[in-house]
């Protein structure tokens, strides 16, 4: 199949190309220089639109238990937004906590073409996997959650040698068919169970004696000696606590120059100035990540309305569970290794908190200088849906309407934030950089994210408006590895993603080790945490694509 | 005007959600508007006049023939009356806020589920978790009469938060199940585990036959000077606990549900 895509505005930073006006070849899934002469099977008419890599969200809970719990505690969320069977798409549901068909439909309809489950429990993999599977549309991949379990915590605080660590760590990856390692509440989700409410950076677990210091490095070096492209994914401790913010500059600092990216930074960024004890942190952060090339965050930004907070990070769920709307949560255990918290939630425009959360994410946007270590999330549905991200981008590329919004909020939280004294605004280019370019780099995927020969066929065509926001709801079309997926805005095909993941190499001694642990200690063995190929691949409709390690990054 | 009345053609083959046929939609409507609107007949939409003879003009008082298929009946209605001439299927006057929905059948399950006002009366039977909360949800029916001359299934007034539910014959297990508040009288027997879970709120029990669980506090024989008053405020409604010798009766009081620290109470006519 070749396909022409005449004539329109391109904006591909990863290959530098700022809005310049280019055709685009496709053969057979994937863009070329040139079609060598061939008359193109489809030539599409892009004179006057803009033209972009499929957008990337890395960070999104789209998989695994917690959005199937947050399904179950929250019906009404399902009856309020019943989505019925329309053309090619079935039935669905859903305003926070979409079903998996209607996640894939939105998502495309959006012009989003990946996006990536930030906590995959490896024994919850399985079942992570299959329901990702099933979002239609997207490519998808996780990250596996390491930080809070037995087996890693025994390693750390009998002094093991970090080789030992990497191999479980690599180990991890593979067997759970991951792109990268997420620590959540690192060693906190553990501390729970130990009573602990709270355990700060330097705070010592009470049975394991290590700290959430000790755990990052352990793990970020781990990661970045493997060569895993993508770096300790970090949700830090304290979420959502006043006066984290010192927490996250100790956790920046303290890693001494590895690779790390600090995940919905705004829920961590809080301070404790001001008559309330609450104030924006946002400031101090984004200094000192302009300061430290090797922390990459996204924002987590939250918006207002009713949605549901799903997380691994049970300790701080617990705490917060008492601002449950409606009234009810689940905090549980997950085989004696992990924890997960559901907590619905409704961000309220009048209110203090809130809107000074929703200040401090945008603050956070336009204080960081590099869109190249910042990215467009709102930690999906913990912030809110996915399905405000065009309302995200109008705020941040207009400024009068980000003014006006910041008018309608909490008149004291606004008069205490700086956000109306910033006047930048994202361009195209930048938000090119956050949802695509930066999105794939990060993640170590070569060949999306650009428009360069060799790449993906992952395409969103948009119609330039002043307002952003209708802009970027509507994409004209949306190519999925070279198929029309997407036409104004309509599912026009339905085709299943790809699943991006990593192999980091790793001594077979450790599945020895491993097993003879699982066997004397879980009620999972081995055979359990490890995912076959043919259980992803076996439907004929995934496919899984491995992304090259780092060389020589072993010390 | 007589009252304006939808009789099927033929039997349903399919559910079919009649919550648009409510005075609220259908007032300020031709005739013809109402032939025309859609209604959701198992998985496609179908016109009105396609499944119904439609006859009369009376917006205020709306008349279907009943089916047990027939679904949604009443759905958030606020005023006029609504009558039933057989019987209706599940969901029968959910979130109804106001008027009078009488069918002179049976109903199916979550009969006036999350009821917020008006009266509903069942003269047949009523299924399972009659003025319950949907599934999921936190807070059941919380205003409102329900009058039903037969029997009720299973989980009456799950989570119910206030109103009353008026049973003339039996009711099944978890009567009052998960309750808030509010009040449940029931005539005739009653299934297991009455009240299990309550937090406040008044079961007002007829039969002899009613075993009450160990989760409840014998507080012994009273006479209770509130009882006459709550069923004077019957007065008027065509119901037997309206009468004047139920407003006499001594009754055996248990409090609970002690196992949530339930501050509500089950009374056992003597």
């Amino acid at each position: 199949m070749l396909i022409k895509l005449t004539g329109g505005t391109v904006y591909d930073p990863a290959n530098g190309i700022d809005g310049q006006v280019r055709n685009l070849f496709i053969r057979d899934g994937r863009i070329v220089h040139s079609l060598n002469g061939a008359t193109p099977d489809h030539e599409y008419d892009l004179r006057g639109k803009v033209v972009m890599a499929g957008a990337i969200d890395m960070h999104t809970h789209i998989g695994g238990g917690k959005v199937t719990i947050a399904r179950n505690l929250l019906p009404e969320d399902h009856r309020a937004d019943p989505e019925p069977r329309r053309g090619l798409m079935r039935a669905g549901c859903g305003h926070a906590a979409p079903s998996t068909l209607t996640t894939g439909y939105r998502y495309a309809e959006m012009g989003y073409t990946a996006g990536f489950e930030p906590a995959v429990l490896p024994i919850n993999a399985r079942q992570a996997h299959m329901e990702m599977a099933d979002v239609p549309l997207l490519d998808v991949g996780g990250y596996v959650m390491l930080g809070s379990d037995d087996f890693f915590l025994r390693l750390l605080s009998s002094g093991s040698d970090q080789q030992l660590i990497n191999d479980y760590v690599a180990w991890t990856i593979r067997s759970a068919k991951a792109i990268g390692i997420k620590v959540v509440n690192p060693g906190g989700i553990s501390a729970f169970k130990f009573n602990q409410r709270m355990l700060d950076l330097d705070e010592k677990h009470v049975y394991y004696g290590v700290t959430p210091r000790q755990i990052l490095k352990s793990l970020a070096r781990a990661v970045h000696e493997l060569g895993v492209p993508h770096p300790l994914h970090v949700h830090g401790c304290n979420l959502g606590v006043p006066g984290n913010v010192e927490t996250t500059l100790n956790t920046i600092s303290g890693i001494e120059g590895l690779p790390m990216h600090l995940t919905h930074i705004q829920f961590h960024s809080y301070g404790v100035e001001g008559d309330r004890k609450f104030s924006s942190g946002a400031a101090r952060v984004a200094e000192a990540i302009n300061a430290n090339k090797n922390i990459t965050i996204d924002v987590g930004q939250i918006l207002f309305g009713q949605t549901v907070t799903a997380s691994g990070d049970s300790m701080r769920q617990h705490a917060n569970a008492g601002h449950a709307h409606p009234d009810k949560w689940v905090c549980m255990d997950i085989e004696c290794d992990a924890g997960c918290g559901v907590v619905p939630f409704k961000y309220r425009d009048k209110n203090f908190v809130n809107a000074l959360q929703w200040c401090i994410g945008l603050e956070t946007f336009l204080l960081i200088e590099d869109p190249w270590r910042v990215f467009l999330t709102t930690d999906h549905p913990n912030g809110a849906p996915f399905t405000t991200y065009p309302h995200l981008i109008r705020l941040l590329m207009d400024k009068s309407f980000r003014n006006d919004m910041l008018s309608t909020v909490n008149p004291e939280a606004a008069a205490l934030s700086t956000l109306g004294t910033l006047d930048r605004e994202y361009s195209l280019y930048e938000i090119a950089i956050m949802t695509r370019a930066g999105a794939a780099r990060l993640l170590g995927l070569t060949d999306r994210g650009h428009l360069g020969a060799g790449a993906a066929a992952d395409i969103t065509v948009y119609t330039d408006q002043a307002d952003k926001e209708k802009m970027f709801t509507r994409p004209d079309y949306v190519f999925k590895d070279g198929e029309l997926v997407v036409r104004n805005g309509e599912v026009v095909k339905v085709v299943w993603g790809n699943l991006h993941t990593v192999q980091p190499e790793f001594d077979g001694g450790i599945e020895a080790r491993l097993r003879d642990y699982f066997d004397r200690y879980h009620t999972m063995k081995l055979d359990n945490f490890v995912i076959n190929d043919w259980e992803i691949e076996g439907d004929g409709r995934s496919k899984i694509l491995v992304h090259p390690c780092h060389q020589g990054a072993r010390s | 005007m007589t009252a304006l009345t939808f009789t099927l053609k033929l039997p349903l083959r399919q559910r079919l959600d009649v919550s648009p046929l409510v005075p609220d939609v259908l007032l300020g409507k031709s005739e013809k508007e109402i032939a025309l609107l859609p209604l959701q007949y198992g998985n496609r939409r179908i016109a009105t006049a396609e499944l119904f003879d439609i006859q009369g003009g009376d917006a205020e008082s709306v008349c279907i023939s009943g089916s047990p298929k027939l679904d949604f009946a009443g759905r958030a209605m606020t005023r006029g009356a609504l009558n039933i001439e057989g019987d209706t299927g599940a969901y029968l006057g959910m979130q109804m806020k106001g008027g009078r929905l009488c069918v002179s059948g049976s109903a199916g399950l979550y009969a006036a589920c999350e009821l917020k006002g008006g009266l509903v009366e069942i003269a047949g039977n009523a299924g399972d978790l009659l003025g319950a909360a949907l599934p999921g949800n936190k807070k059941g029916m919380s205003e409102g009469v329900v009058i039903v001359r037969g029997n009720a299934g299973d989980r009456v007034g799950d989570h119910m938060r206030r109103g009353s539910i008026l049973i003339e014959g039996r009711a099944g297990a978890y009567l009052g199940a998960r309750m808030t508040a509010g009040t449940i009288a029931v005539r005739g027997d009653i299934g297991p585990c009455a009240g299990y879970a309550m937090k406040r709120g008044t079961l007002l029990l007829y039969s002899s036959h009613s075993e009450i669980g160990a989760t409840f506090n014998d507080c012994g024989m009273h006479t209770l000077g509130f009882l006459p008053l709550l069923l004077k405020g019957y007065e008027g409604l065509d119901t037997c606990f309206s009468g004047a010798p139920a407003s006499l009766a001594r009754v055996r009081r248990f409090a609970g549900d002690l196992s949530v620290q339930g501050k509500g109470e089950i009374l056992l006519v003597a």
